[in-house]
């Protein structure tokens, strides 16, 4: 994140105990990161809601900085959604007590009818929807919400003319779909596409800054925002990121050098960026390579390389191990032995720190008196794979 | 089976379960364990009501030992969240301070927090409601208690909203 747009009026409130003064501010980033990364809801799970094989590994200590996208959760609630250059995050945050979740759904909308793309709108699940005539509505901007005591945050997405467009699934498809089975809250998935795409015929063409210039006004019509403040942001967004405070209003911009400077903004990032919210926050789920009482659905055959007999079955709870019931071998009562001799080497670990190798020691460690050293192999990397480890 | 039976049966006996189908794995009726709390008697007389409201929609009764606690949301929070599809339980032991979130519950998209209303140690988090999140929208006053701690100083307690103050706030909302 490396700017972001801040609109700020200081309106008088009847709550005068409140820390801060209540406020309504706007943020959408002027300079989009250039890595693309998922984004997975407060309560969702990110072995099924993500391709982590596909994306940046952070979980291993001498992870190599690359190109790949980055695998974020965010505070607020709702599903996975793609984040890229041609993205535009769209953030208010205002008193909860004047707050409804279409409220800056609808503004999104006028200030995309704004600059031409007219056939969009807000669709019952706070989505903004383009309609097409070839088929169904499709969706271009996702919303999720977070309410505390006296504040409401939404912020959404809006895909403006994403490269990625026709490929973003490939990052939101678990390997491991077919065999997890999680609490917490599950993403609809929808057709999508990209704003630019409906504005080829239109008089001035696609620009991003101009739908971000756009939207500034619209916030400016919702909150009755002084024109002044109106243009200093506008400035900050083109030319200087700095803030710019008159007595009624702030405006400006805040980057990297606010993140690291500003105590409160720098506990929140690096919680943000900790590996115990990004994993094990995770609702409880279970694994399991054939069907059970919670997840009867029938499951894929095993590959090959794996004796049919083979069980997987893991239950987690804050992204570690609780439970586990591991064995390769057809006979009942070997398989039970196996699986208890695996359990205490597992229990308690955390998923996200087991990787390949760990997997791979672990299970040769508890597994070899009965199997053989290869199909050990096998089993543990069949199991890091759907992890993405 | 139903969510409270799943609640009470223990994890190992249910992996035990998956592989081996026995039939003496230790089940507890649902009848036996649930509901659980206490059934009050009408003689118990008004000023004995301990039942408090915060202005953010949080409710907390004190239990007849005086001083453990349950908290939850109201029937007026509860309908303006809409379906609540999760409901984060705290950690039994974690020490929570009036004001501080003490769970949180997501409905249509939104992560909200549930204050705690006063200071105390969590006992435990309801945990009904890891299987059935939607019993906070059928029962927010009742059995979908989220937490129940135990209270620092009760003194607090008399410090919140009563029914009727309570139900003003809403009005003005």
């Amino acid at each position: 994140m490396s700017g972001l747009i801040l609109l700020l009026p200081l309106t008088s409130s009847r709550n005068s105990r409140l820390d801060h003064p209540p406020s309504t501010r706007f943020t959408s980033p002027s300079r989009p990161t250039p890595i693309p990364c998922v984004v997975i809801g407060r309560n969702q799970n990110p072995w099924l809601e993500t391709n982590l094989q596909k994306l940046h590994n952070d979980r291993e200590d001498n992870a190599n900085f690359s190109d790949d996208a980055v695998y974020v959760r965010r505070r607020s609630g709702g599903g996975a959604v793609f984040h890229d250059a041609g993205n535009l995050n769209y953030s208010v945050i205002s008193p909860r007590t004047t707050f409804t979740r279409d409220k800056h759904a609808e503004m999104m909308v006028r200030a995309l009818h704004r600059v031409g793309a007219i056939n969009t709108s807000v669709n019952d699940r706070h989505d903004i929807v383009i309609s097409t005539l070839e088929d169904q509505p499709r969706k271009i901007s996702g919303s999720a919400f977070k309410l505390t005591r006296f504040r409401a945050l939404h912020h959404g997405t809006c895909l403006l003319d994403s490269p990625n467009i026709s490929d973003l699934g490939s990052w939101l498809r678990s390997p491991a779909r077919d065999y997890i089975k999680a609490k917490g809250v599950e993403s609809v998935r929808s057709p999508v596409a990209n704003v630019s795409s409906s504005m080829q015929d239109a008089p001035a063409g696609f620009s991003m800054q101009a739908v971000i210039a756009s939207v500034m006004d619209e916030f400016a019509q919702v909150y009755q925002v002084s024109p002044d403040a109106v243009r200093q942001a506008q400035r900050a967004h083109a030319v200087e990121p700095e803030l710019y405070a008159a007595d009624s209003w702030v405006a400006g911009a805040v980057g990297e050098l606010e993140a690291d400077a500003v105590p409160e903004i720098k506990k929140g990032l690096d919680e943000l960026r900790s590996l115990e919210w990004k994993y094990t926050q995770t609702p409880q789920f279970t694994f399991s390579t054939y069907p059970i009482e919670e997840d009867p659905r029938e499951r894929p055959p095993l590959p090959p390389s794996l004796p049919p007999s083979t069980r997987v079955f893991l239950r987690f709870k804050h992204g570690a191990i609780i439970e586990s019931c591991i064995s390769t071998s057809d006979n009942p009562l070997i398989a039970a032995e196996q699986a208890s001799r695996v359990h205490p080497a597992l229990n308690g670990r955390k998923l996200h720190e087991l990787q390949l190798s760990n997997w791979t020691g672990l299970l040769l460690g508890r597994l070899s008196a009965d199997e053989e050293p290869d199909t050990i192999r096998q089993l543990a990397s069949f199991i890091a794979s759907k992890f993405g480890s | 089976m139903s969510a409270a039976a799943r609640v009470i049966r223990p994890f190992a006996s249910r992996a035990l379960a998956q592989k081996l189908p026995l039939s003496s794995v230790r089940r507890v009726s649902p009848a036996a364990g649930f509901p659980r709390g206490t059934v009050r008697s009408f003689s118990r007389s008004a000023f004995l009501e301990v039942k408090k409201y915060t202005e953010s929609h949080e409710w907390i009764e004190l239990a007849d030992d005086g001083k453990t606690a349950k908290i939850g949301i109201t029937e007026y929070a509860a309908k303006s969240l809409g379906d609540v599809v999760f409901v984060e339980l705290p950690e039994a032991g974690a020490e929570v301070a009036a004001g501080e979130p003490v769970g949180a519950v997501e409905s249509v998209k939104s992560a909200s927090d549930v204050l705690s209303p006063v200071s105390g140690v969590v006992k435990q988090g309801n945990e009904i409601l890891n299987d059935k999140a939607k019993f906070i929208n059928e029962s927010p006053e009742g059995d979908a208690w989220i937490a129940e701690i135990e209270v620092k100083d009760v003194a607090e307690i008399d410090g919140l909203l009563d029914a009727d103050a309570y139900k003003a706030t809403i009005d003005e909302e």
